[in-house]
């Protein structure tokens, strides 16, 4: 119990820290409030477009199709992540060694930035652009079920943390640690379903997918909170895909902290 | 005088493509991700008519023109313009625009030829790629479509230099935010698909406010026989913003002057 | 009492050649030559409890990488390392609650907010006490008159002030010992004062001080124990007195002439470069006459221009070590 009030301490240290050093870049996020809404709406137009003259594409109708772009980019907001970023420029300019030096892991205050971070997020990106699509958009902004989203919006928080930190962790290995980000980048913007519902992809593909990490991120949360989810033609109730969701969650911070663990040998044997 | 602007733009290019010699992986890599992340939104549009659906009366490889002169538009305007920005940015953030300006030459001649970049010729080219295949799906096009079709595309590029110089202008007031050119870029989305699906009001919009159509849409009309008086009209909009940026960046090297001085 | 024990420390570093043209970079992608770096080899001391130590060294000497073994954030290839009873690269989790660290170039402190947010931040970290954290940090910015300093953000901070936020940061936690990577690098004459008579109120309190510098300065006015590693090997490892009873009273007197002179000749002075007719660098020993009276009798001899008076080099001190010890 003693050790859980320790943890929780920390999380609200670095987190306050993390917004009050964020807070100078507000207007930075601030952008979202403009940008969101604009690919929005263009995305409006492209889908009602496709759709005049069908009511259904690929098991999904117009409106559900406008809530999935809606809350993909609103959930977005909430789970953004740059825990990659943040360990290579640690890593490169050798500040990681403060945190060698701190009795912390690494991972755990990356996620008490995270979530001080995504707070900031939060008011001003979130919240805004929530009003913007409910009110003025007027997309359906009501979960098929509060507890299920919740819980795989969060799931979805950690799971983009530990995936990107993972991908930070190579900067222990490798001098050239960015080309493998932006690779890793593009491949989550493309098969996260941040594009496009992941059911518009070829069958082969939609059945690699089913076994890959990227859908997690967004797909996933957003199918839950419309109340379906299907894949590869695959359908999976909810409550065992979030269960499925949280096995993958568990599974990447295990993989996370095998690479971590020799990370750190390999930074204690050579000091990179 | 033309002539020293000539040989010091030379220089500059050589300068550039000696850099990425240098840095050969990252130049690949900058350019291989470059081309993907920007043909994501072909991608989106197969997968649409590969889903059995499609814009009303486009065929894809219609569709699929307008999106390959929009790549190879942004590609040109990010090899020669895109550079500005960010240059002018660090230079402000670090206070050193003063190396800019005391240059003998004009600062922002010397600015954009000085951050030439090549990372981008990727995206030219396989818009290009994209451009032929579209093209060869497509009907007969005449020589005066081809002509029409250079004019509205150099006009496209002309809107990209304006925003460039208008985001560069705007950072000297909004110090450091990374996230401006975000904000041209969700606006120039709207170039990038057949006009007609939007509402009118829009389709006003991105022909003479901010004529993003004409990045992609109207120069790919005129090669589907279309271009129409709309889409001529729409050039002297393109005049006015790249005549703005330069003015307005101008200004504002003024002002800095004036305020540093 | 001995609080740091080390014994045979050695480490040693593989790094593989990489050559820098495109086909050197395919080829080393296959078959690589392994280069192998003693950074450290050899290196035994021990260090007593409430003493400041002085590691002293040229550029990658070894320094840098000896403290980072002691304070567990590197393996040592072989050897022995125990510090107030820790195994610090084995116990590292428990080991770093006790003990503080200063690293010159690498800073704890988050830029964009006022230092006191980052101390907070340690605070939990560390779990220090509310009541504990209050008291420390009253105490620590007193002693550094930092009042104002530490609401400001850190971005607008000089050097000097944010170097104090550093040093007040890593003694939140009353460390027991504290380790110093070039402490006062880069700093100005005051501000340098400051930190050197901060670490000798800390060291009155208590605190054992480990400190690497190539500043000759640093060690003089903080260091009872001298350490002196060259090459990854321990040439030197006494009292402060001793190694100055080694050297002699040194100093380096460079010199500009406002007119040539045939030669300088003086008693107790050494010319040992001579860029022109107009510079001369000399080596002065000060054990018969003092510096006034060698400037007195240089002033005599020939008309200068300019003078300005150093501390031996720290190449300079490592060969007068080798001639004395070895």
């Amino acid at each position: 119990m003693n050790f859980l009030v320790k943890k929780l301490k920390v999380i609200k240290a670095v987190a306050l820290v993390t917004y009050k050093e964020w807070s100078a870049y507000r207007t930075h996020s601030m952008v979202s409030i403009f940008v969101g809404p604009v690919y929005f709406i263009v995305q409006y137009y492209i889908w009602t477009a496709v759709y005049s003259g069908k009511t259904s594409l690929n098991g999904m109708e117009l409106s559900e199709m406008l809530t999935y772009f809606g809350i993909t980019t609103l959930i977005g907001y909430i789970t953004m992540d740059f825990a990659d970023w943040n360990l290579q420029m640690l890593v490169r300019t050798g500040k990681f060694l403060t945190f060698a030096l701190r009795p912390i892991h690494h991972r755990f205050f990356a996620l008490s930035q995270k979530i001080g971070h995504r707070i900031l997020g939060l008011f001003f990106e979130f919240i805004p652009c929530l009003f913007i699509f409910g009110f003025i958009f007027k997309i359906n902004l009501s979960p098929a079920n509060y507890g299920w989203t919740i819980i795989s919006v969060v799931l979805a928080f950690l799971m983009n943390l530990y995936l990107n930190y993972t991908i930070g962790l190579t900067a222990f290995w490798l001098v050239q640690a960015t080309g493998v980000r932006r690779v890793y980048l593009l491949l989550q913007s493309i098969f996260s379903g941040g594009l496009v519902p992941l059911v518009f992809f070829p069958k082969i593909l939609q059945k690699l997918l089913l076994f890959l990490p990227f859908q997690y991120v967004s797909y996933v949360p957003a199918m839950v909170f419309i109340g379906r989810y299907t894949l590869a033609g695959v359908s999976i109730p909810i409550p065992q895909i979030v269960g499925l969701q949280a096995i993958a969650v568990v599974v990447t911070a295990l993989i996370s902290e095998i690479v971590y663990r020799s990370s750190m040998k390999r930074f204690t044997g050579v000091g990179a | 005088m033309l002539k020293k602007y000539i040989e010091i733009y030379r220089e500059c290019i050589k300068i550039s493509i000696s850099t990425a010699m240098t840095y050969r992986f990252n130049f690949i890599l900058d350019n291989f991700i470059m081309l993907v992340s920007n043909t994501l939104f072909p991608l989106v549009t197969l997968l649409i008519y590969g889903s059995g659906a499609e814009f009303p009366n486009w065929s894809l490889y219609e569709v699929l023109l307008i999106q390959a002169v929009f790549t190879m538009s942004t590609g040109v305007a990010n090899i020669f313009f895109s550079g500005v920005l960010w240059a002018t940015m660090r230079h402000i953030i670090e206070g050193s625009l003063e190396i800019a300006l005391i240059k003998p030459v004009n600062c922002l001649f010397f600015l954009i030829a000085s951050t030439v970049e090549f990372s981008s010729l990727s995206l030219f080219l396989g818009g290009g790629v994209m451009f032929a295949i579209a093209l060869s799906h497509i009907g007969p096009v005449s020589i005066l479509m081809v002509l029409q079709f250079l004019v509205l595309f150099m006009s496209g590029v002309c809107v990209m230099m304006g925003i460039s110089l208008i985001m560069a202008a705007t950072s000297f007031k909004w110090v450091g935010n990374s996230r401006l050119p975000e904000i041209f870029d969700s606006i120039k989305y709207f170039g990038r698909y057949p006009q007609n699906i939007f509402h009118k009001t829009i389709s006003g919009f991105t022909s003479f406010i901010i004529p993003v159509a004409m990045i992609g849409y109207f120069p790919a009309a005129a090669l589907l026989g279309e271009a129409n008086g709309t889409a001529f009209i729409a050039i002297l909009p393109c005049f006015v913003f790249t005549m703005g940026g330069i003015f307005l960046f101008r200004h504002m090297i003024r002002l800095y002057e004036g305020v540093g001085g | 009492m001995a609080i740091i024990d080390v014994r045979n420390l050695t480490k040693t570093y593989y790094t593989y050649r990489r050559g820098s043209s495109f086909s050197d970079t395919i080829k080393s992608f296959f078959r690589r030559e392994r280069t192998c770096v003693n950074a450290v080899h050899n290196v035994s001391f021990q260090v007593d409890e409430g003493q400041i130590t002085g590691i002293l060294g040229p550029n990658g000497a070894g320094k840098s990488t000896t403290i980072k073994m002691l304070t567990g954030t590197l393996y040592p290839t072989s050897g022995h390392i125990s510090v107030m009873g820790y195994t610090p690269f084995r116990d590292r989790n428990t080991y770093v609650n006790h003990i503080g660290a200063v690293f010159g170039q690498k800073s704890q402190l988050v830029w964009d907010i006022p230092p006191v947010d980052s101390f907070q931040m340690n605070k939990a970290i560390y779990s220090i006490p509310e009541k504990e954290y209050r008291n420390t940090l009253k105490e620590l910015i007193g002693m550094f008159e930092l009042e104002d300093i530490i609401e400001k953000p850190t971005r607008v901070l000089s050097l000097g002030e944010r170097m104090k936020c550093e040093f007040v940061m890593a003694m939140l936690h009353k460390p027991k010992i504290v380790f110093l990577d070039e402490p006062t690098i880069g700093l100005d004459v005051i501000a340098k004062q400051k930190i050197r008579s901060f670490i000798r109120e800390m060291n009155r309190q208590g605190v054992t001080f480990i400190l690497t510098t190539h500043d000759l300065e640093d060690v003089e006015q903080l260091a009872r124990k001298v350490i002196i590693i060259n090459h990854g090997q321990k040439v030197f490892d006494d009292t402060l007195q001793k190694l100055k009873m080694n050297l002699g009273a040194k100093k380096i007197i460079r010199l500009v002439l406002a007119k040539p002179v045939a030669e300088i000749k003086l008693e107790g002075i050494k010319v040992i470069d001579r860029n022109s007719d107009f510079e001369y660098t000399l080596e002065v020993n000060l054990e018969n006459s003092s510096i006034n009276e060698i400037i007195k009798r240089l002033s005599e001899m020939c008309e200068f221009s300019d003078i300005s008076i150093k501390e031996l080099p720290m190449e300079k001190i490592i060969t007068e070590i080798y001639k004395t010890t070895v």
